[in-house]
């Protein structure tokens, strides 16, 4: 089928005149009410992202919330955000001084008050947030040293500490999490939601729609600056033919996580405009080295994970599945992380080698095991197949991303399809504290050795040093295929053709920076 | 005789159509007269037809269903443009052709169609038989287990189960099967109080052979044609359980050719590529259609044969 | 009739209490709450912690009186994935759901009435086995293939119906015809033998008779008795189309309670899922009650059985 042909115009055509008869349902979106209409797969069980896992609550919270810092996408270095400056003081100490002129979406402002509640409740450890224990492994306490200061005490130096300020810390109010018996309710926030962010919620209705409004209190310093778009609505779609006639018939204009083939023939009809982007995502498969799922399993044999990673023609699948701009990789981290050592062992794509491999561990006919996967369905059933010709049945299981966490943890996993977007951030550190620390479920391989060296780069803000401590490493992940390395992610948008919408360099959606495009030979409409 | 309530028979009855439960059991010379029924000739030479296509699948189909070829994905069929002869029905998204995935589909289907009709068929026959021989108290308790199996949401527990347990095909059989056996009991309970009355079975009493002994060589053979009636209408029902399950994604998995499954992968591109949803659906239907044209095809003659 | 609508209350009363039982074991033996509670990376200490807080160490017996007595005071629990009570979130997604299946009933009875009662009145005719055919089509269909035709057809070839969403009145025209569908066959076949017998009836002969035939043969007494089966067959198909709804909804995406237990179910979300099934099974209960109570009302011979 060629782009642009005759099937397509039909198609077009078609679809043209389908517009116009269920305009009905465009009413509400577009340029002319200042509307953006989203349309996501995922359901938003919950405002608050201090307690959630949901992939598409990430890019809603960059709308309703700020944090003490914020990643620049143009820099991809940290700024300060709702704090105005800040002074490393010694190795384990910093201290922050808040912006004046912050408010909470309900008026009140914020104070240090606001900040020293919202990580005293994160790093306890009975609040169960999402990220607590991973900032309660750094920061020892944090304290109010004036009406607008507050100074941090870290458990020992933490290169990332920025980092996780601004990728993992929202700042709530000071009692938001008291219930209205005085007992703690960590759901609080979850149906009513009082940020600092550039937007505020209008309406939630769980597992269907979110509308935002613009703040129009949101301080004018910010660096996220001030939206131009008024209204955003984010509507639950989980049926990608569906989303994709919504986007059709102009009922939604921004859509992302849009499958290559999908996205390439809907921007071919001209209806929409399809937009692709790097991410800092990298896919991978770990396998169970340690013997976690049975002393003895095939996947503890060294040369049976090498010759897995040859088998798998990964080439292939990231030119005519992924396509875009993915890339093959071979380490365990993106090549553009700090630290990410790419001259490591390599395994090119060779059959014949892995079924010799594979004899020599002792399974000439090859063996079966079960590969779990909560995302990037094509890439799995690919993988299987090439796997399938040289002996080896993976057998696929889908299921979501809770039930593969819980599964994990019961040690039921020997493999899965795993995904890491490294919160954006361009260093090795975000991916190896949550893969190969020893008490991780993500951690397959019960390395003792990956593990010393990954957890001293992480408490040493020496960048030579680190950088020794990740090359050895990452050498010996290679070495011993404790992964299948297999591709940095390629994002595919189709938004609306009035929308302008700078395609970030981290993949990161951040909506409030979309803007409309002015009218074309139509009298000019404020917006 | 204890009345079964009129709303449980129409329930157990509804999906298929009641007039069965008032046929008089008939002995099973009604062979010949199948010809003469066009309904149940057509049922017969489509499922005739999907079953070889399932047995020689491997001899048929032009490719291994398996075979994946990443640079020829999604190619149209033959009479799109861009189709080209090599694949008549053209590729899926993994460039796996879509005609030998659709032969080796019967396969599945036909599989967990009849794995599960049987297993139904075991379950609801015995228990049928048993509370229609016996009555009294283990008619009240097999009435009761009944009602209960009814009340029960089929397809959400089936959906529930299939996914907690694991998904595979043994399961989706098991998991089918055990929820679809109500019609074979409220059948066979019927027909097995109305023989159990009459002369010869007290004969059979009076010489002295054992209860089991009546059931199974007695009054089994008589309800041979009305199990055959439903068992082929519960194949249908079986066939469409699998493929709800599959396409909502906890019945059969990739990369197993499942009709339903195929479905559901076709439907990201339902409107740019239409035939990989048409196709298979056309399929689901066929098979259903000659499972129950071939039920009601018999039940006809079984009725006919009764009036006489 | 007093005596027989207590025996059918006492009967379904036991029937809901073996149903709930069921429900509620094979569902809690499946998985583990406590790890869904516990959240990511928590150390087997907590999580344990978590079961003894939640009671789940205790005999399942106790814990079913336990969950038993919570629903009578209302309390359904709180959704593992959504952060809110159970019961809220099933109000919640209720209206969109009983919407669909009353509308899926009105098309199978303005479709399945008129041709089972034309196809009686004109045995064997064209029409009679053109009815016919096009029920046992429309039963062979799978009802998500049915959709997606439909989408094809009447979202982007002749766009004249909303293919998604449940907003407007008009968003349920599609899936109430593909939820209809399934049931045509099976009222219409009732409907052609409860005319069918009606029309042999001595009533009717002695209209025939005196020279009626055809439509005018009907009347109400007719409808009335032939109509009795349909109407208890109907409140079972309410039942059914609960529970049915699920590839509906899921297809059309709309945002009721088929699609909400789908996405309970594949989330782990255990305390939903079983609430669901409860709820559902309680449902059907309830209206074959009901239509036992109705029928035994209208046909005094079923309750001197």
């Amino acid at each position: 089928m060629g782009r642009g042909g005759v099937r397509e115009r039909v198609g077009a055509a078609l679809i043209a005149v389908g517009l116009t008869i269920i305009g009905v349902q465009s009413a509400f979106a577009g340029r002319a009410n200042d509307t953006l209409v989203v349309a996501i797969e995922g359901e938003i069980p919950t405002l608050d992202h201090l307690y959630t896992t949901a992939r598409d609550t990430i890019v809603v919270s960059e709308l309703t919330d700020d944090g003490l810092f914020y990643i620049d996408p143009d820099t991809l270095t940290y700024v300060p955000l709702v704090a105005e400056s800040y002074v490393q003081v010694d190795d384990t100490t910093i201290d922050v001084t808040i912006r004046p002129g912050v408010r909470f979406h309900d008026g009140s402002p914020l104070t240090a008050d606001d900040v020293v509640y919202t990580y005293n409740w994160v790093i306890d450890p009975s609040t169960n947030t999402n990220r607590g224990r991973l900032i309660a492994g750094w920061l020892g306490s944090v304290e109010r040293t004036g009406p607008m200061t507050v100074r941090f005490h870290l458990k020992h130096p933490y290169p990332l500490a920025i980092r996780d300020m601004a990728f993992s810390v929202q700042l709530r109010k000071a009692g938001a999490y008291q219930g209205a018996d005085g007992k703690p309710d960590p759901n609080a926030e979850s149906l009513k939601l009082s940020g600092v962010g550039p937007y505020k919620v209008i309406d939630f209705q769980p597992g269907k729609s979110v509308t935002l409004q613009r703040f129009d209190d949101y301080y004018a310093a910010s660096p996220k600056g001030r939206p131009a778009i008024k209204t955003i609505i984010f509507r639950t779609i989980p049926d990608l033919s569906t989303q994709q006639a919504e986007l059709v018939s102009g009922a939604v204009d921004w859509m992302y996580n849009v499958p290559a083939d999908v996205a390439a023939n809907i921007g071919a009809t001209g209806y929409a405009v399809h937009l692709t982007g790097p991410t800092l995502r990298v896919n991978f498969i770990p396998l169970d080295a340690a013997g976690f799922t049975g002393a003895g399993n095939p996947l503890t044999k060294l040369d049976v994970r090498r010759a897995m990673i040859h088998a798998i023609n990964r080439q292939d699948i990231v030119k005519y599945l992924v396509q875009g701009d993915a890339e093959v990789i071979n380490s365990a981290c993106h090549p553009l992380q700090f630290g990410c050592e790419q001259d490591v062992r390599k395994y090119p794509y060779d059959p014949a080698e892995a079924r010799r491999l594979l004899a020599k561990a002792g399974y000439p006919d090859g063996f079966e095991f079960e590969l779990w996967a909560y995302r990037e369905r094509q890439v799995a059933e690919a993988i299987a197949a090439d796997l399938a010709k040289v002996g080896i049945r993976a057998k696929l299981r889908f299921v979501t991303l809770t039930t593969l966490n819980q599964a994990r943890k019961k040690h039921r996993v020997p493999a899965f399809f795993a995904s890491w977007e490294s919160g954006s951030t361009a260093d090795t550190a975000t991916i190896a504290e949550t893969h190969w620390s020893l008490k991780s479920d993500r951690n397959f391989s019960n390395d003792a050795a990956v593990a010393r060296n990954m957890e001293a780069a992480a408490k040493t803000i020496d960048p030579e040093e680190r950088k020794r401590l990740y090359s050895e490493a990452l050498r010996r992940i290679a070495d011993q295929a404790y992964w299948i390395p297999l591709y940095t992610y390629s994002q595919n948008y189709l938004v609306s053709k009035d929308l302008a919408y700078p395609v970030p360099k981290d993949g990161l959606p951040r909506l409030f920076r979309a803007h409309w495009r002015p009218a074309k030979a139509s009298p000019a409409k404020a917006s | 005789m204890s009345e079964m309530d009129l709303s449980f028979k129409a329930a157990a009855a509804s999906e298929t159509g009641g007039e069965l439960l008032d046929a008089a059991p008939a002995r099973p010379k009604i062979w010949r007269n199948i010809l003469h029924h066009p309904g149940l000739m057509l049922g017969l030479t489509i499922l005739g037809i999907l079953v070889v296509l399932a047995v020689f699948a491997p001899w048929i189909s032009p490719y291994n269903p398996y075979d994946q070829h990443l640079p020829q994905r999604l190619l149209p069929p033959v009479w799109v443009h861009g189709g080209n002869a090599a694949n008549w029905l053209g590729t899926d998204h993994l460039g796996r052709d879509y005609l030998s995935r659709l032969i080796y589909g019967a396969r599945v289907s036909l599989l967990i169609g009849f794995g599960a009709a049987s297993i139904g068929c075991l379950i609801g026959v015995t228990l049928g038989m048993c509370a229609g021989f016996f009555g009294g108290i283990i008619d009240r308790v097999v009435s009761f287990i009944l009602t209960c199996q009814l009340a029960l949401p089929g397809l959400l527990l089936a959906m529930a189960l299939v996914f907690l347990i694991g998904p595979s095909v043994g399961v989706v059989i098991l998991v089918i099967g055990f929820l679809h056996w109500s019609y074979y009991l409220v059948v066979t309970r019927a027909a097995t109080q109305k023989i159990r009355d009459l002369e010869y079975i007290t004969a059979a009493r009076a010489i002295g052979s054992s209860r089991l002994q009546i059931m199974v060589t007695e009054i089994l053979p008589n309800l041979f044609s009305e199990i055959i009636v439903i068992f082929s209408l519960e194949v249908g029902v079986a066939v469409l359980a699998e493929a709800a399950l599959s396409f909502l994604g906890v019945g059969i998995q990739p990369p197993t050719s499942s009709w339903g499954l195929m479905i559901a992968e076709g439907k990201v591109s339902v409107f740019l590529r239409p035939w990989l949803v048409i196709l298979p659906g056309i399929f689901i239907f066929l098979l259903v259609l000659a499972a129950n044209l071939v039920g009601d095809g018999l039940r006809d003659l079984m009725s006919n044969e009764s009036r006489r | 009739m007093l005596r027989y609508a207590s025996k059918r209350v006492v009967l379904a009363i036991l029937v809901a209490l073996a149903v709930s039982f069921a429900a509620f074991l094979l569902l809690s033996v499946a998985t583990d709450p406590a790890s869904a509670i516990a959240g990511e990376g928590a150390e087997p200490e907590v999580i344990e912690h978590i079961r003894e807080q939640l009671g789940l160490n205790r005999p399942l017996l106790v814990q079913y009186g336990s969950w038993l007595l919570h629903v009578f005071h209302g309390d359904f629990g709180t959704s593992y994935y959504w952060h809110q009570p159970v019961g809220t979130l099933i109000l919640h997604h209720l209206p969109v759901t009983l919407t669909l299946a009353l509308s899926a009933i009105f098309v199978t009875l303005i479709v399945a009435i008129p041709l089972g009662t034309i196809a009686a009145l004109y045995p064997n005719s064209l029409i009679d086995r053109l009815s016919l055919g096009i029920a046992v089509s429309a039963q062979a269909m799978p009802s998500f293939w049915l959709a997606l035709v439909l989408i094809i057809l009447f979202g982007v070839m002749i766009p004249i119906f909303p293919i998604s969403g449940d907003a407007h009145a008009w968003n349920y025209v599609l899936p109430a015809i593909v939820l209809g569908a399934h049931s045509v066959p099976a009222v219409m076949r009732l409907t052609r033998v409860g005319v069918m017998d009606v029309m042999a009836s001595d009533y009717i002969r002695t209209a025939r008779a005196k020279g009626f035939y055809g439509y005018r043969l009907l009347s109400r007494q007719v409808m009335r008795n032939a109509l009795l089966p349909v109407v208890s067959v109907l409140s079972v198909q309410l039942g059914y189309k609960l529970g049915g709804s699920v590839v509906t909804e899921t297809v059309f995406a709309m945002n009721g309670l088929g699609r909400f237990a789908l996405q309970s179910i594949v989330g782990g979300d255990i305390p939903t899922v079983q609430m669901l099934v409860v709820l559902f099974a309680m449902t059907f209960i309830g209206l074959t009650l009901l239509a036992d109570l109705l029928n035994a009302w209208l046909d005094p011979r079923i309750r001197l059985a």
